[in-house]
């Protein structure tokens, strides 16, 4: 081409053309705000828009269950505190009701009610904290501020009942290690009585807040079909609709005799997740108050040295105690060769334990079915798509806990 | 809680004592320097004495007392860590955490990213600093008065295109904010920045529009001076006055009572220009942490006091414009005359300490709004600005002009504002009906919120 035919007039199609643009790739985490639990996010955004989103977990890995096959079934109820480490009770006693399972052990009623007595607790804490950090994230810190208000109390509650806040490690196989504090209900109805009014000023905060209301309502979508087949439960399943829970579904301990319903929302968003929680704060109170009113005196324990320690008395002057005790404590409770899988419901959906015994005083295998893990896994369809704001309510109502999803 | 009547009691009494003394010094030093310098002298003493005495106090203060009034309202007791050398046992209400944030501040390391553009990256803090502190220069924060027969302003300059010179210094805002994400070199920053710049930029619009309406109103864009918004407001609206004994009393030209409906834009507009939540979007720290990530030390701390600088000069323009200026809403007659021609300067005084006391009253409500609302999403903030704010502001125009010609007296603008107010009063004490998905789907924004933009859509049931 000579220099006469140059013609610097760019064509029609060079005019029409889009501008040339790359998308912007952003690590959200390890270490950022909207990440709690210490997830990574690699997000491929356009503009403000994410395209891609790729989670990336691990950061909080410790090897549960490769450290649950070298301690006795006892011994590994501290490492299932570690779990959901906002409602450590839920984890304990999934754990030992699988293990029973197991075994095949009726645990006494007292028991049964005061297990539920502490699940419910903790759910509720779990609840006040993903509701809480839900209009903390979004801007408005008071409501967070009140929800940890009403979970410090609980937490007290739970100090009173198990000696620690977080790492509760409360329950035995066959029951409980100690029985409830002789004022302890009382003052659980007080620190009820509190929350129920925390909880309100959350829900009036945030419940009709216009601005709330705008972030949360269709955003984070799933389809129910797509919630179903990442294997979502709790809230985050029952946000679309889909009425599973354990509790209902497979009663354990006393809840087909409890008095509750399970409140179910309709379009599978944000906002839904969030009512869900709402509502199932208010039912687990009621829950509590049922269990209270009509929890049983008499043991918290099986009365067999094969599974629970025998009383001091007998350790100090029988020979017996001291061979039992001797035994649970060197070798571990002798769960029966075979498999289970058993479920309870925790904070956040179905928390299943599949457990395998050889026989011995160990576990052969340890596998924990963490609710958290399924959600996260589906988070690439809530917001792909959707602007980069929406990932931060999205995240806080799926309530990722890295403690149960990186194990 | 426990009232803490000592400290109650002494907070009224400090505070507006150490206000009134401020003024009573600008008043008598602005009265010298007229009077052995030159005329017009005191112009000078205002701008040391207003924007960095007044705002600076009063901004830095504010950073503590947002820390303590959230600790208000979420039930905790605030900081109160940091103490004084000898009197270790008191907290003194945290009030030695504002030496302790300087501190911190001045003494960090001002980190420079490698590949930050280092003058842009230097420049950002400033360009960010100097406009907010700027704008304060036209805002009149007293009466004219006359102090050793010279008249004293209480304003550092006062052109007659006053509020030309505000919106333009407030757009310049934006530079600092964008440069700040732009010479970062960090894709965080780079998004708040793109924010913040839209964000500001839309709003802009909605800030001028919200205006208009008092512009024509008193045919001025002169804010102070005898002929300025601040002063003219301190008149009743011709005949609605009467006198109880020696006191004048009557409906006041306020621009709240006249043009409510320009008050919530303006107020949500600039309150967007402030980037504090609800539109914190380009700070957004649970989302982007922020234009403002890679700097630390005091060009941070710049950033920051900025920020809080922006709350006190936006509550000064708005009771400037909306809320009478100086002046009290009756009996302004009544005080002047009560002195003497020699004490015009205490009548001054006065007034003043009543400007800033409704600066606090103002810096406070912003504070909460900020602590009590959750963030906008990027969209939304432009949805509000374009589609919501626009709109309504426009009507607000054409109607308040058609009233003002119909009566230039005021009155019938008056009346439309007062049942502006009715409308927005019954709309916010109105239980919404329990929640229905649908409803709350359509209408962007209900009367649920009360912080203005929120009952926006009754304004124009209002203007019929």
């Amino acid at each position: 081409m000579s220099a006469d035919d140059y013609d610097p007039s760019p064509s029609n199609e060079e005019l029409e053309a889009h501008l040339q643009t790359r998308n912007m790739v952003v690590n959200l985490g390890p270490s950022h705000p909207a990440m709690h639990g210490t997830v990574r996010m690699r997000v491929e955004l356009d503009g403000e828009t994410i395209v891609k989103v790729d989670t990336e977990i691990g950061f909080l890995h410790r090897g549960f269950q490769k450290s649950c096959e070298n301690v006795t079934w006892t011994q590994c109820l501290p490492y299932t505190d570690r779990l959901n480490y906002v409602s450590a009770l839920g984890n304990n006693f999934g754990f030992l009701h699988a293990v029973e399972e197991l075994i095949g052990l009726e645990i006494p009623e007292r028991a049964k009610y005061i297990r539920v007595i502490g699940a419910e607790l903790h759910r509720i804490c779990d609840h006040l904290t993903a509701t809480g950090a839900l209009g903390l994230e979004l801007g408005a810190f008071a409501a967070f501020l009140y929800g940890v208000e009403a979970r410090e109390l609980l937490w007290d509650r739970v100090t009173e009942l198990t000696g620690a806040r977080l790492t509760t490690s409360y329950g035995r196989i066959g029951g409980l290690n100690r029985d409830l504090p002789p004022t302890w209900p009382a003052l659980v109805e007080k620190s009820l009585k509190k929350t129920e009014e925390l909880a309100g000023e959350v829900e009036a905060l945030l419940s009709r807040n216009r601005i709330f209301v705008d972030r949360c309502r269709g955003t984070g979508i799933i389809t129910t079909q797509d919630a179903l087949d990442f294997g979502f439960t709790g809230p985050c399943l029952r946000a679309n609709g889909v009425k599973y829970d354990v509790r209902k579904a497979k009663p354990y301990w006393v809840y087909d005799r409890l008095d509750f319903e399970v409140p179910v929302g309709a379009s599978g968003d944000n906002y839904d997740r969030y009512l869900c929680r709402v509502e199932e704060m208010k039912q687990s109170i009621k829950m509590i108050r049922q269990c209270f009113k009509e929890m049983p005196e008499g043991p918290v324990m099986v009365d067999d040295w094969r599974i629970a320690l025998p009383p001091k008395q007998e350790v100090y002057s029988t020979i017996e105690g001291v061979m039992a005790h001797f035994k649970l404590v060197m070798e571990g409770v002798q769960v029966p060769a075979g498999e289970v899988y058993s479920c309870t419901e925790g904070a956040n959906g179905e928390l299943g334990w599949y457990l395998r015994s050889d026989g011995s005083g160990r576990p052969y295998k340890v596998h924990v079915r963490a609710p958290g893990f399924h959600i996260l896994s589906g988070v690439n369809k809530m917001i792909e798509g959707r602007m980069l704001a929406d990932l931060v309510p999205t995240f806080d109502t799926i309530n990722m806990i890295g403690g149960e999803v990186e194990q | 809680m426990r009232l803490r009547w000592n400290v109650i009691i002494g907070s009224l009494t400090i505070i507006p004592g150490l206000l009134f003394g401020g003024v009573a010094t600008g008043y008598l030093l602005g009265g010298l320097a007229d009077k052995h310098l030159f005329v017009g002298a005191h112009h000078l003493v205002n701008v040391v004495l207003l924007l960095l005495v007044f705002v600076m106090v009063i901004a830095t203060a504010l950073t503590l007392a947002e820390r303590k009034w959230s600790a208000m309202m979420q039930n905790r007791i605030g900081p109160n860590r940091a103490r004084l050398p000898f009197l270790e046992n008191s907290a003194l209400s945290g009030v030695p955490h504002v030496i302790t944030d300087v501190l911190k501040l001045l003494t960090k390391e001002a980190f420079i990213p490698k590949d930050a553009s280092k003058l842009l990256f230097n420049l950002a803090p400033m360009l960010a600093f100097a406009p907010v502190f700027a704008l304060f220069a036209i805002v009149p924060a007293g009466p004219t008065v006359n102090v050793f027969g010279f008249d004293i302003e209480m304003v550092a300059a006062n052109p007659d295109f006053g509020l030309l010179y505000l919106f333009g210094i407030a757009s310049l805002a934006v530079y600092g904010t964008s440069l700040a994400g732009w010479s970062s070199n960090n894709k965080f920053a780079l998004l708040g920045g793109v924010r913040a710049s839209s964000q500001m930029i839309s709003y802009e619009v909605a800030l001028g529009l919200g205006l208009v309406g008092m512009m024509i109103a008193f045919s001025t864009v002169q804010l102070g001076g005898p002929a300025g918004m601040s002063d003219l407001q301190s008149h009743y609206l011709p005949g609605w006055s009467t006198y109880l004994g020696p006191i004048d009393v009557g409906v006041p030209q306020w621009g709240f009572l006249l043009q409510p409906a320009g008050f919530i834009l303006f107020f949500a507009a600039a309150f967007a220009e402030t980037k504090r939540a609800p539109f914190d979007v380009p700070e957004g720290e649970s989302e982007i942490i922020g234009y403002f990530v890679e700097y630390s030390g005091m060009q941070f701390g710049l950033f920051m006091i900025a920020e809080f600088v922006e709350v006190v000069v936006l509550s000064g323009v708005l009771i400037a414009i909306f809320f009478g200026g100086p002046y009290l809403p009756f009996g302004n007659l009544w005080l002047k005359s009560l002195f003497g021609p020699d004490w015009q300067w205490l009548y001054g005084s006065i007034l003043g300490t009543v400007f800033w006391l409704k600066v606090v009253l103002l810096c406070y409500l912003q504070l909460a709004i900020r602590w009590t609302f959750p963030r906008f999403r990027y969209d939304q903030i432009q949805t509000l600005g374009w589609k919501i704010l626009l709109p309504i502001g426009l009507a607000n125009v054409f109607i308040s002009g058609a009233l003002i010609l119909w009566d230039p007296s005021l009155k019938a603008l008056a009346i439309a504002g007062g049942i502006e107010i009715l409308v927005l009063v019954a709309l916010t004490l109105t239980p919404t009906p329990a929640k229905s998905r649908a409803d709350a789907h359509i209408g962007h924004h209900g009367p649920v919120d009360e912080h203005g933009h929120g009952a926006d859509h009754a304004l124009p049931a209002g203007h019929h």
